[in-house]
């Protein structure tokens, strides 16, 4: 949606691709130069999807592109136009109903964006206009204006950030609103325009922004800043997402910045950013609309076939026109052949009820209500972010009742992401726990070799690295502005594990004081405050897998300090050095911490200058500049020396092993993706048991596929040998996997990245395919699977790869960072955890929850009866409207196929909207057949639903049967009462319609107590419903029958039900005809009930219901 | 939908119990005993109602009490659609009498005269005369007494069919008969002018149609004077009936039905048949639920190794349907 007002608003696509010029102030650069104005988009942002004036047309249009809307509204053109039985009343009435309802929701909805965009666009900016501060309205701000804003006001647009009025030009903001990182980010000014503190000042300033054309990527930007200084040739400056301040985000600890706009309005990327979600559709929802294919099968047989049977009947010429029953002159003289056409259009207009307008309606109000109590459960609130649950999407409700692969990040999902620092390791001696002396590092009382300590200086190196290498941040607080030494202070950063360094470092005595005018202040352990100068930032990557500093010493040298995973940092520096600290990282790895190596390098000033110079020549490109950045960095960070590793433990979630145990009983497979190290993502998984102690681990890394010429063959081997072993395991009756589990040897499987990539893209063309099959093939017969030392966009490519297995498996990703979030969106459910990474997972997640563990009770207890109560929705609407509709196809038959309707049209209309709707919808919102603590506190119970159980062949046909029995009794009953007694006093006649009165009252109690014996669960608000729609029934039709309604033609109901209900017999018969169309349903539950009570233990008892899978759990 | 959630927003949601899912509810518990009992009384329900129904049917003597004569017609389709929405219920209504509403093809005669009543269903309306006789012996012949009225629903007399006023044949000026009919709607019952017009209750009961091509309608009651006050004393009648009603036209038959009425309402053995057999349905399942009941009982107590061996075997058999199949290429 967003994307299309973006076009009604901006210029075309192409614009997007090269750059944009943006002149400051919209001042001409120079007398000479012709300028013209390039046309941007102004700062209105437009999230509304109408107006008022295109509501109407828009949203019917919308409305009728769905198929089932569609259809009803041809039945009803159809009802209009033929000259048909029931009148048009009957389906549009339910149409107009539904179409009214919707766009009510959808008007109101688009209100409350209206008023929120009026919010934005109205608000009041400063822009600096020939040397004025000027007050407008935010939408008024063009490309190239200079805004003011003050201290805590949001940016009204995206804004390259002039000048802070600080001497070192920077400014804070916190970006919480954009992506939930609460944490203050500095940005800084261009050095040239930092000084520029006045409306005047600024007015004066002649420059122009070369830019890339708005993409949604928030942390990307690359521009120019040409600043034209009277007669000089213009000062160019490159720009980055350093110095672009983004729309939506809030100024903090800065007092005023000016800043000028280069995007504005829907081209700003918080905009660009808000778009709708990829639609994600549920097993469910594709079930319904296989049912509605196979409903429609059957209402177009049942047209054609009575057309047939009319015409067949007609043969005769006592049938086709009796002398009672004369044709009118308008019959005689239409072609047969329409005739027919027109025919077969009753019939189905006559018999469309089968397919139920309502059902849509009250599915849509059942997710939408039903998801309410995901974030009203008090069980996913979590004390520490104070917040509980969020639902982002209601559409996926009932899939959280079917997954069958979870996939779930490590760190921040299984473990707490608080890091702690553990124990470091210096020049191969180990460090651990903290010491009372002051001057030094205590060693621990390790094995014996550790007999001494490492040099002085290497370990006051190491610990300077540790407290200079990062982009760790301290919160100031808005009083203080000397000195900040006090004990408290307060580290920000993206990372925790770095806060955890910069931690453990202070402990031994070395304390980072935080960043002034570009100087890190450290502490160090004789209380001496160094300050080093930082040069460069080389900042982390995900691909590098490590990042450096460039500092100046106080002393004038120049030294690089890098920390990185042990596979980035190893090869680049020297060997000799590597292995005495890889023993105890690979120590440390399996002990589950996560380590990183610490290295340094010192840099002659020749060097500096060429690397300095470099690095700003990279940092200026505006093209490919990533990649420039990364061969540059690549070219630094190398020939360093190692100086030692640090290990710093992440702890488990609360109950993360239960969960996974859990899982694991609920028949889920659970596969941990990280891009954590393989020694300590294995550990972890032992530690929450994803893997057991007798779990056969088998292995497919970089070190089973060891040397670089044989890898390929290497993984071949490896490949078919696993699955030799497997299948030897699993033999050819292995189909019943679950069962496997219990008794045989348990495999685990470990995956790297780089292997992945190795079978995913083997370059062999014939053999990439069994590789992928055969590797496949393995982590089916796996209990667990754990791919580590994944890059984000292998975690969604593992993702589609199962969900595209045979029989397409549904899928649950689970992850709290950035980098989970491709997998979020790949995946059929996307939960996403509020962690501290940021909120980018929750943002973009179908769910979020507040920590791993209350997964268990989202899919255990809420996704089950979820997925019951919608199954048995579906069911049952379609069920209800068969028998409704059989005994007016029925019908036919005895009226010579003459279109002649059982029922009242009001009865025809009001069935599904009023007389069957509400005990149905407060089913689907309140049953709970077996309680929230059993579902929670027996796993296995999810299987019985697993593979959309209850929506399959066999539990349809058992709904559609029932409905075809009970619609055959419902009217053969009546039929044959009626034939062989008067079923009135006084011996008075009735009629047709006091015929379709009875079969209709009967049908109604049976459908609503038939729901009424599936209902386990009877709250007040059941008992309400139930039988307030009976009583709703009686009422309703005692007051159509006891008025002449004026506006009808026929007043065929007129008494009708009263002197239906004035026979004792009409009484006895419908009683009967209730109780025989229950009879089987009743008797089939009894027959459950009494053969389970028998076979189990008194102590696990649960009712079940008749469509519900049959499981049982082999240890009954 | 995306603003479902913000209520809990960094809020401890509402411990209400409807918000936890937690509201007081009745939990069906099904035992064994509690079923059965159910079903055994339900069971004992229908065959005490069925043999009730049955006995009074049986007990009932035909010829005593209100006695009811029918014609009955068979292959008559009142209910085809054509048919049944022929009618103009203003004009029974006596509101307009020339309002024809869409009583096609009977709604004007050949001279664009409305007629009245219009539509397919009165101008079919069944025109024999039926008279009974009751053969005192073979020279006296006692006619039956009967009433014509009394035999159309009360509301239809009442209200939903009026004449436009009490002067019958001006009302009717300006409006022709029926094709069919002999006489105007105005002389149906001349002598009675309650039951003559829209009111004649004949022509009241013909306008309800019936739902089936087979079909009864209420003709006369008698009327319970003299001989006849018990009833039809036993002995000989006989029907004189004057022929006007065409069924071979379409095929069709035509009868006359005389009836009583049981406390139930018509004849009641149908309904009394099906009572008992349901009801011996339902004791029969009850049984034999008792009797799976008393063997699942004993086989638990005595093989709890076997029971537990075959539901293992059930598990894997179902497990199958759920096995994720082999990998294939995706």
């Amino acid at each position: 949606m967003f994307r299309r007002s973006f076009h009604r608003f901006c210029a075309a696509e192409e614009k997007r691709v090269g750059t944009r010029t943006v002149i400051l102030g919209n001042h001409p650069v120079s007398a000479t130069e012709t300028y013209i104005a390039p046309r941007f988009c102004d700062n209105r942002i437009v999230s509304s999807k109408y107006t008022l004036w295109n509501f109407l047309p828009k949203n019917l249009f919308e409305q009728f592109r769905r198929i089932a809307n569609f259809y009803f509204l041809i039945i009803f053109l159809v009802q209009v136009t033929v000259d048909t039985p029931t009148s048009p009343v009957t389906s549009g009435l339910p149409l107009f109903f539904v179409i009214t309802v919707t766009a009510i929701k959808q008007g109101y909805e688009d209100w409350l964006r209206h008023r929120a965009d009026n919010e934005v666009n109205k608000s009041t900016v400063y822009v600096i206009e020939n040397a004025e501060r000027v007050k407008k309205e935010s939408e008024k701000i063009k490309v190239g204006d200079v805004v003011e804003v003050q201290a805590d006001e949001t940016f009204p647009c995206d804004l390259i950030l002039l000048s802070s009025c600080t001497r070192d030009g920077i400014c804070h903001v916190t970006t919480a609103s954009l992506d939930g990182e609460s944490n203050y980010k500095t940005h800084y000014a261009v050095h040239d325009t930092n000084a520029l503190c006045s409306a005047e000042s600024i007015d004066n300033l002649r420059a122009a922004i070369e830019c890339e054309q708005p993409q949604p990527d928030l942390y990307k930007f690359v521009g120019r800043i040409s600043i034209y200084n009277n007669s000089f040739e213009p000062v160019a400056r490159s720009l980055g997402p350093e110095n672009l301040l983004l729309k939506g985000a809030t100024l903090k600890n800065t007092k005023k910045i000016y800043g000028v706009a280069v995007y504005t309005g829907m081209e700003t990327k918080m905009a660009l950013n808000y778009q709708g979600k990829s639609q994600k559709r549920s097993a469910v929802e594709k079930s319904i609309n296989a049912f509605l294919i196979v409903y429609l099968l059957i209402l177009l047989t049942k047209a054609a076939v009575c057309t047939g049977l009319k015409y067949l009947w007609q043969s005769n010429p006592h049938n086709d026109e009796p002398w009672y029953n004369q044709k009118t002159q308008k019959e005689r003289d239409t072609f047969k052949v329409l005739k027919i056409f027109t025919d077969f259009l009753s019939f189905m207009v006559l018999f469309n009820f089968i397919i139920p307008v309502s059902m849509y309606v009250t599915v849509e109000m059942q997710k939408f209500l039903g998801s309410f109590f995901i974030s009203w459960d008090k069980d996913f609130y979590d004390e520490d972010i104070n917040e509980g649950a969020l639902v982002n999407t209601s559409d996926l409700n009932e899939e959280l009742g079917q997954v069958d692969y979870v996939f779930t990040d490590k760190t921040g999902t299984l473990t707490e992401n608080s890091m702690e620092f553990i124990e470091c390791c210096i020049d191969g001696y180990k460090y651990k726990g903290v010491t009372q002396e002051t001057d030094g590092l205590s060693q621990t009382d390790g094995p014996v070799t550790y007999l001494e300590k490492a040099d002085k200086n290497r370990e006051e190196l190491f610990l300077r690295a540790l407290c200079l290498c990062h982009t760790v941040e301290i919160k100031i607080n808005d009083t203080v502005d000397g000195a900040t030494e006090s004990a408290d202070l307060t580290y920000v950063s993206s990372s925790p594990d770095e806060i955890a360094l910069v931690k453990g470092a202070k402990k031994y005595g070395f304390t980072f004081l935080g960043i002034r005018n570009g100087h890190m202040k450290v502490e160090n352990q004789r209380k001496e405050i160094e300050e080093y100068e930082l040069l460069h930032t080389l900042s982390f990557d995900s691909v590098r897998r490590r990042m450096s500093v460039i500092v100046k010493t106080p002393a004038g040298d120049i030294l690089l300090f890098c920390k990185g995973a042990d596979s980035a940092v190893f090869p680049r520096v020297q060997n000799h050095e590597v292995a005495p600290i890889k023993v105890h990282v690979e120590q440390n790895a399996v002990d589950g911490y996560r380590t990183l190596c610490i290295a340094f390098k010192e840099i002659t000033p020749d060097d500096y200058e060429r690397i300095d110079r470099q690095l700003i020549e990279a940092k200026m490109a505006l093209q490919d500049r990533e990649e420039k950045m990364d061969k540059v960095f690549d070219d630094i960070e190398t020939n360093m020396n190692l100086i030692g590793a640090t290990a710093v433990e992440d702890k488990l979630q609360d109950q993360a092993a239960e969960t996974i145990e859990a899982l694991h009983a609920a028949g889920l497979k659970v596969w941990v993706l990280t891009g954590d190290k393989m020694e300590t993502a294995k550990s972890t998984c032992y530690a929450c048991r994803l893997f057991q102690t007798s779990t056969e681990i088998l292995e497919l890394t970089t070190k089973t596929v060891e040397d670089g010429e044989r890898k390929e063959d290497r993984l071949h081997e490896l490949l078919i040998e696993y699955r030799k072993k497997l299948l030897h395991e699993f033999p050819k009756n292995s189909r019943s996997l679950k069962k496997a589990w219990t008794e045989h040897q348990e495999y685990g499987l470990i995956i790297d990245g780089s292997t992945l990539s190795l079978i995913l893209n083997s370059t062999q063309d014939s053999g990439s395919n069994s590789y992928k099959s055969i590797f496949l093939q393995i982590c089916m017969k796996c209990t667990a699977v754990l791919c580590c030392r994944m890059a984000p966009l292998q975690k969604a490519q593992i993702v589609r790869m199962v969900k595209n297995l045979k029989g397409s498996p549904i899928t649950l990703s689970i992850g709290d960072g950035a980098n989970d979030v491709s997998m979020i969106l790949e995946s059929h459910v996307g939960i996403g955890i509020k962690g501290k990474e940021g909120r980018q997972a929750a943002r973009n997640s179908d769910y979020s929850v507040p920590k791993f563990k209350h997964l268990k009770k989202l899919l255990l207890a809420h996704g089950h009866l979820y997925y019951m109560r919608i199954a048995h929705l579906v069911q049952y609407f379609f069920y209800k409207n068969l028998c409704f509709i059989l005994p007016q196809f029925l019908y036919q038959f005895f009226c010579g196929f003459s279109q002649q309707p059982l029922y009242d049209a009001a009865y025809l209309t009001m069935y599904n909207i009023c007389f069957t709707s509400l005990p149905i919808l407060a089913y689907s919102l309140l049953e709970q057949h077996i309680n929230i603590d059993t579902l929670t506190s027996d796993p296995r119970l999810y299987m019985k639903i697993s593979g959309n159980a209850m929506l399959q062949l066999g539990p349809f046909l058992y709904w559609t049967l029932l409905a075809a029995y009970e619609g055959t009794v419902f009217f053969f009953g009546t039929y044959f009462i009626s034939q062989t007694s008067s079923l009135e006093d006084n011996g008075k006649v009735i009629g047709n319609w006091t015929f379709g009165t009875i079969v209709f009252t009967v049908l109604v109690f049976t459908v609503t107590l038939k729901l009424a014996l599936d209902t386990r669960f009877w709250t007040w608000i059941n008992h309400f419903v139930i039988w307030g729609s009976l009583a709703f029934y009686m009422f309703f039709s005692f007051f159509w029958g006891g008025i002449i309604w004026p506006f009808l033609r026929q007043q065929r109901m007129y008494f009708v039900f009263a002197h239906m209900l004035s026979s004792v017999s009409t009484w006895l018969a419908i009683i009967l005809l209730i109780f025989i169309s229950l009879f089987p349903e009743i008797l089939l539950i009894l027959l459950k009930n009494v053969k389970r009570r028998s076979a189990r233990s008194p102590t696990f008892e649960l009712p079940t219901l008749l469509s519900y899978k049959h499981v049982d759990s082999g240890d009954s | 939908m995306d603003n479902t959630s913000q209520i809990s927003q960094s809020r401890l949601p509402d411990s209400t119990a409807l918000k936890q899912q937690q509201l007081p509810a009745y939990k069906l518990q099904l035992s064994a005993t509690k079923v059965l009992t159910g079903f055994f009384i339900t069971g004992a329900f229908c065959l005490g109602m069925g043999i009730l129904l049955i006995l009074s049917a049986k007990s009932t003597k035909e010829i005593e009490g209100n006695i009811y004569m029918y014609y009955k017609l068979y292959g008559f389709y009142q209910n085809l659609n054509p048919y049944v929405v022929s009618r103009s219920n203003n004009q029974l209504m006596g509101r307009d009498v020339k309002d024809v509403g869409n009583c096609d093809p009977f709604s004007k005669s050949h001279n664009g005269t409305p007629i009245a009543p219009c539509g397919a269903i009165a101008n079919s309306m069944f025109n024999d005369t039926i008279i009974l006789s009751y053969n005192l012996n073979s020279s006296i012949h006692i006619k039956v007494p009967m009433l014509s009225i009394g035999i159309a629903w009360w509301t239809d007399k009442y209200i939903k069919f009026q004449n436009p006023s009490l002067n019958l044949p001006s009302t009717f000026a300006g409006t022709t008969k029926p094709p069919y009919w002999p006489k105007p709607v105005y002389e149906l019952d001349e002598e009675n002018a309650g039951n003559n017009g829209f009111l004649n209750e004949d022509f009241i009961v013909w306008m309800r149609t019936a739902a089936f091509p087979t079909f009864k309608k209420l003709y006369r009651r008698l009327y319970r004077i003299q001989y006849f006050t018990e009833g039809l004393p036993a002995g000989n009648y006989s029907f004189n009936i004057t022929y006007n009603f065409p069924v071979t036209r379409f095929q069709g038959e035509k009868s006359v039905v005389l009836s009583t009425l049981t406390w139930s309402g018509g004849s009641s053995l149908f309904l009394g048949l099906t009572y008992t057999v349901t009801g011996a349905v339902t004791w029969l399942a009850s049984f034999s639920m008792m009797a799976i009941h008393l063997m699942l009982n004993g086989r638990k107590t005595v093989f709890p190794q076997q029971k537990s061996e075959d539901s293992k075997r059930k598990a894997e058999n179902t497990e199958m349907d759920s096995e994720v199949n082999g990998a294939k290429d995706v």
